[in-house]
């Protein structure tokens, strides 16, 4: 398999008053394209800041961060945001999706940053929210805005999917959807998508698990046979 | 509290701008008002302004004696115009009083009126300053056919000279023109009092008929139409009517976007709500501490406008003013009022506080704590049709985004109409005052020059000279009218139809006055609500000889009011045609007896817009302030909408949009807010205007006319405001921390 994703020496640092936080010491890891990777690690670990760094929203101290050949951490302003534009769909714990466009706007909303002809109303069928295209965020129920986020994040064909605590804000049956829905993204449209959670189960269902702690990697485990989702036991 | 005020220190900066320029502009224009009454009463007072001057020919003890009867106070004196010895032989009115006590010479340096005094002169400071005269300095006067020096004492004021007046311009010429106070005993001759001042308790109307009653006299001039004090009260009655327009309009602009922001800045606070009653501290405590959260910056603006408002507004029309009126001292006048105002502005911004603040704590913490759910929306029919489909996101975002906040948007739309209204109102008088001008002084008057003709002119002298410059002889009188039971002192203009002078009609056209007939301004006319066919009684001032005349045309004079006709018209009415002026279209230089002074056009013009700076000068204040608060109320809406919609804005960052689309996405909203504000401000400043142009002047008649190149003004100013706010803002779009600004609430 092809590697796409590369951490190598990367730190970053936050200055709070006179005393510096180490909240990334040193990561490496490497990520192929297409895998279904869960980040675990108790709060305050570093997984949010891993993903933000990835994801383009935030630049490493030192190190670097090699996405399919280029150099993120060299990025200016502009080049992250059409990096992001182009290659990084994210999925938020509270969804994020903008309360002034329907189900539908939301995803078509994508229309305007990248050059990929998006059919809304499949990718929502793709969804299973066919039925709700008209309907404003504040008429969905929490799994069902997380779908439309899903939705709206594949809709634009990212090279990978990064999903900070999709389902902490979800009742555990609608978190297993969610979660089967992301591993279908992974196992059938080749998307590489990379799940931070403190929920140790999803180990199991996971190609490679990356487990950080103080900021520091702790381990990193390859799945030779990774369960689906919907078999695990929650 | 001080970190919060740190936290949300440009909300508190607007709120205290807002609060600041609002009181700011209603205590300066007011006291600029007030100021001038408070300075003229005090001077009245101090000098004991008589209530009425009766003129006649020998005033006795005896007639003395009977106007005590209903008086309270009474003083003679001799008044009489002299020509001083100067180059220019300037006009100066002397008075010889009887002891000093009634309309009393003010001095402001050398020594006091001594009635004792037979040798000394106390001169008008003006002129004394414009011909560089010193104390002990000898001076003399010719009248009468007498020649007196005397000794100037001391130079000061007078209360019946608040305004002097040339008689053919407007503006003071104080190189030639003075009055001086001298003791009975400095008469050369036997004295025979003209005029007798007195002061009385009675009404204007008891005074008059008891005089009557008693003595024998020429004529009476009561307090308020004495020419000093009518003049400087008009005067007042402008500043004050533009005082009462203007100062209220910010008030109210001030108070609807000072309370709305209150109301906004509160209910973003509403997650910190939550959080501090989840903590533990009690619904009082939280309503109190954000009660000082809006009582602070609005007391801190309203005391800062309170004191710099009387200071500064007011010193930008003193300057002016001075220049036509002379007061020993020019103070910026007080008001409770002004305390009412800031403290009513305080008042309700607490209030708006505390029930907004309430409303919130009513709710349980954990609700609080959550951003507010937007409303349910619903898509109407705009939203499904076809149409929509095709809008780009930037539209449909933001008329959503108008949907959802509609508070924001009305506040937004209403803050920008007031400015556009308040600009156009300002710019719109500026135009009409202008208007007025080239009507008056371009399109009805063409001559070169206009010649007063001296009280004891030759007849055949001005013959000639009208031949030799090819004039003509008009006449132009005060005139005193009734009608419909209404009394109104205007004036007369007698006149040959001639190519100096073109009447106009209410569009600026040219129009003949009839032969025969009697021709009125449509503005007397309609003051009168009298229409052609109508008759009037009217009198030339100075006259007992009342007329009556049938109305058988109408014309339009911007400037001034009252009747044209032709002399062959006026002599059908049996009154005498008596020339007081010649215009000519060339330019007069020599000196004779028969002409008293020559008023070129352009001076006439000069004087005319020197007694409109007034307006003008408020037109500035207005101007500028507008555009500070419209500045302010797009300012404080961009930091609303931007902490509302930071969310959002770091979400389209986050999912690949340009910092510049997202920049044109809050212009949008900003341009079509300020479109729709603008062009709801046109009108409503047009409506401004009139309220403001009537109050200008009761004289005037103007069309109100409001022209592209103001609203085109108008539109740069709030436009480029709008836009350069929007340039703030962008700053804070690339900047935006994403990852902050999505924290999960937690
Ligand atoms: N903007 C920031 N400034 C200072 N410290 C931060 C910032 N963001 C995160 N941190 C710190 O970095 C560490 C890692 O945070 P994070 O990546 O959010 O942890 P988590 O694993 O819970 O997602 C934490 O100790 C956190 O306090
Ligand atoms: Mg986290």
């Amino acid at each position: 398999m092809n590697t796409i994703i590369e951490f190598k020496n990367v730190n970053k640092e936050y200055k709070s008053g006179d005393h510096i936080l180490k909240a990334m010491d040193n990561v490496n890891f490497t990520i192929d394209e297409g895998e279904f990777v869960v980040i675990l690690g108790p709060s305050g670990a570093g997984k949010s800041t891993l993903l933000n760094l990835l994801g383009g929203l935030d630049t490493v101290t030192s190190g670097e961060i090699v996405v399919k050949g280029n150099h993120v951490e060299n990025f200016s302003d502009d080049e992250l945001t059409s990096y992001r534009a182009k290659n990084v769909g994210f999925i938020f714990q509270f969804y994020n999706l903008i309360p002034n466009l329907t189900a539908l706007e939301n995803i078509e909303l994508m229309k305007d940053i990248v050059d990929v002809n998006i059919d809304g109303l499949s990718v929502l069928d793709s969804v299973g929210l066919k039925n709700h295209a008209d309907q404003f965020p504040s008429q969905l129920s929490g799994g069902e805005q997380q779908r439309v986020s899903i939705a709206r994040a594949v809709a634009k064909q990212p090279t990978m999917l990064l999903c900070d605590e999709p389902t902490g804000a979800l009742d555990s049956k609608t978190g297993v959807l969610i979660l089967n829905l992301l591993q279908d993204m992974s196992n059938n449209k080749g998307t590489t998508v990379i799940i931070v959670t403190h929920n140790a189960i999803l180990a199991e269902a996971a190609d490679k698990v990356i487990r950080i702690k103080n900021g520091q990697i702790e381990s990193i485990i390859i799945n030779e046979n990774p369960r689906k989702v919907t078999d695990l036991e929650w | 509290m001080l970190r919060d005020i740190k936290v949300n220190k440009t909300q508190f900066i607007a709120i205290f701008m807002m609060a600041f320029l609002g009181i700011f502009a209603y205590t300066g224009i007011c006291s600029e008002y007030y100021g001038l009454e408070q300075t003229s009463d005090a001077f009245y007072n101090e000098t004991n302004l008589a209530d009425g001057w009766i003129s006649g020919t020998n005033f006795d003890s005896v007639d003395v004696g009977e106007v005590n009867n209903f008086t309270t106070q009474s003083e003679r004196q001799f008044v009489i115009k002299s020509v001083g010895d100067f180059d220019g032989e300037p006009d100066i009115t002397l008075h010889f009083v009887e002891n000093g006590t009634i309309s009393k010479f003010y001095v402001t340096e050398g020594s006091p009126v001594d009635i004792n005094d037979d040798s000394g002169v106390w001169i008008d400071k003006r002129f004394a300053d414009a011909r560089n005269l010193t104390v002990g300095d000898n001076i003399t006067f010719e009248f009468e056919g007498k020649t007196i020096t005397k000794t100037i004492r001391g130079f000061g004021y007078s209360p019946e000279y608040v305004y002097e007046s040339s008689p053919a311009s407007f503006a003071p010429d104080f190189n030639n023109l003075g009055f001086a106070y001298l003791s009975y005993k400095a008469y050369p001759d036997n004295i025979e009092y003209n005029t007798l001042l007195v002061k009385y308790s009675i009404s204007d109307v008891d005074f008059k008929n008891r005089l009557n009653d008693s003595i024998d006299y020429l004529s009476v001039t009561i307090k308020e139409d004495q020419f000093s004090v009518a003049q400087f009260a008009q005067e007042m009655v402008q500043h004050k009517m533009m005082g009462d327009i203007f100062p209220v309009l910010f008030i109210l602009i001030t108070f609807l976007t000072l309370l709305t922001t209150m109301t906004r800045i509160v209910t973003h606070q509403r997650t910190q709500i939550g959080i501090l009653k989840a903590v533990g501290f009690n619904d009082k405590t939280i309503v109190l501490h954000y009660i000082l959260y809006g009582f602070l910056p609005v007391l801190l603006g309203s005391i800062l406008g309170l004191i710099t408002g009387p200071m500064i507004i007011p010193q930008m029309f003193y300057p002016t003013m001075k220049t036509h009126y002379t007061l020993p001292e020019w103070n910026p006048g007080f008001d409770m009022s002004f305390i009412y105002v800031a403290g009513l502005l305080v008042i309700s911004s607490v209030v708006v506080t505390y029930l907004t603040c309430r409303n919130i704590s009513k709710e349980n913490p954990a609700n609080t704590m959550r951003p507010k759910a937007p409303k349910l929306s619903s898509t109407n029919f705009i939203e499904r049709s076809k149409l929509w489909r095709h809008l780009s996101f930037n539209l449909r975002w933001n008329w959503r985004d108008a949907k959802r906040n509609k508070f924001r948007a009305f506040m937004a739309i209403v803050g920008v109409m007031g400015c556009v209204a308040l600009l156009i109102a300002a710019f719109g008088m500026n135009d009409s005052m202008n208007d007025l001008k080239s009507w008056e002084y371009d399109d009805i008057n063409h001559f070169e020059s206009k010649l007063s003709i001296a009280n004891n002119a030759s007849a055949l002298e001005l013959y000639y000279i009208a031949n030799y410059t090819n004039g003509s002889f008009i006449m132009q009188m005060p005139i005193e009218i009734k009608a419909n039971d209404v009394e109104d002192t205007v004036s007369i203009l007698v006149s040959n139809n001639t190519d100096l002078i073109s009447y106009t009609d209410e569009n600026k056209n040219p129009i003949e006055i009839k032969e025969g007939k009697v021709s009125i301004s449509v503005k007397l006319a309609e003051k009168f609500n009298l229409t052609i066919g109508d008759e009037i009684r009217w009198h030339i001032v100075g006259s007992d000889e009342w007329v009556t005349s049938k109305i058988g045309q109408m014309h339009a004079e911007p400037i001034s009011q009252g009747l044209i006709m032709s002399p062959d018209t006026l002599e059908d009415q049996g009154l005498n045609f008596t020339p007081t002026n010649i215009v000519t279209a060339e330019k007069f230089g020599e000196r004779c007896d028969s002409i008293k002074s020559v008023t070129p056009l352009w001076k006439m013009e000069d004087s005319w817009s020197q007694m409109t700076s007034a307006v003008m000068m408020m037109v500035y204040v207005v101007t500028i302030v507008a555009g500070l608060l419209a500045f302010i109320v797009l300012y404080n809406l961009g930091i609303l909408s931007f902490t509302e919609m930071e969310r959002e804005v770091a979400t389209l960052k986050v999912l690949g949009f340009k910092t510049s689309f997202l920049r044109r996405l809050l212009l949008t909203q900003n341009l079509i807010f300020t479109a729709i504000g603008f062009i709801l401000g046109i009108p409503l400043g047009f409506y401004f205007m009139t309220l403001m142009m009537d109050a200008a002047g009761d004289s005037l008649y103007y069309i109100p006319t409001l022209t592209w190149g103001n609203i085109l003004l108008s539109a740069i100013i709030t436009f480029s405001l709008s836009i350069f706010v929007n340039l703030m803002f962008s700053d804070r779009i690339s900047q935006l921390d994403m990852v902050e600004a999505l924290k999960d609430v937690e």
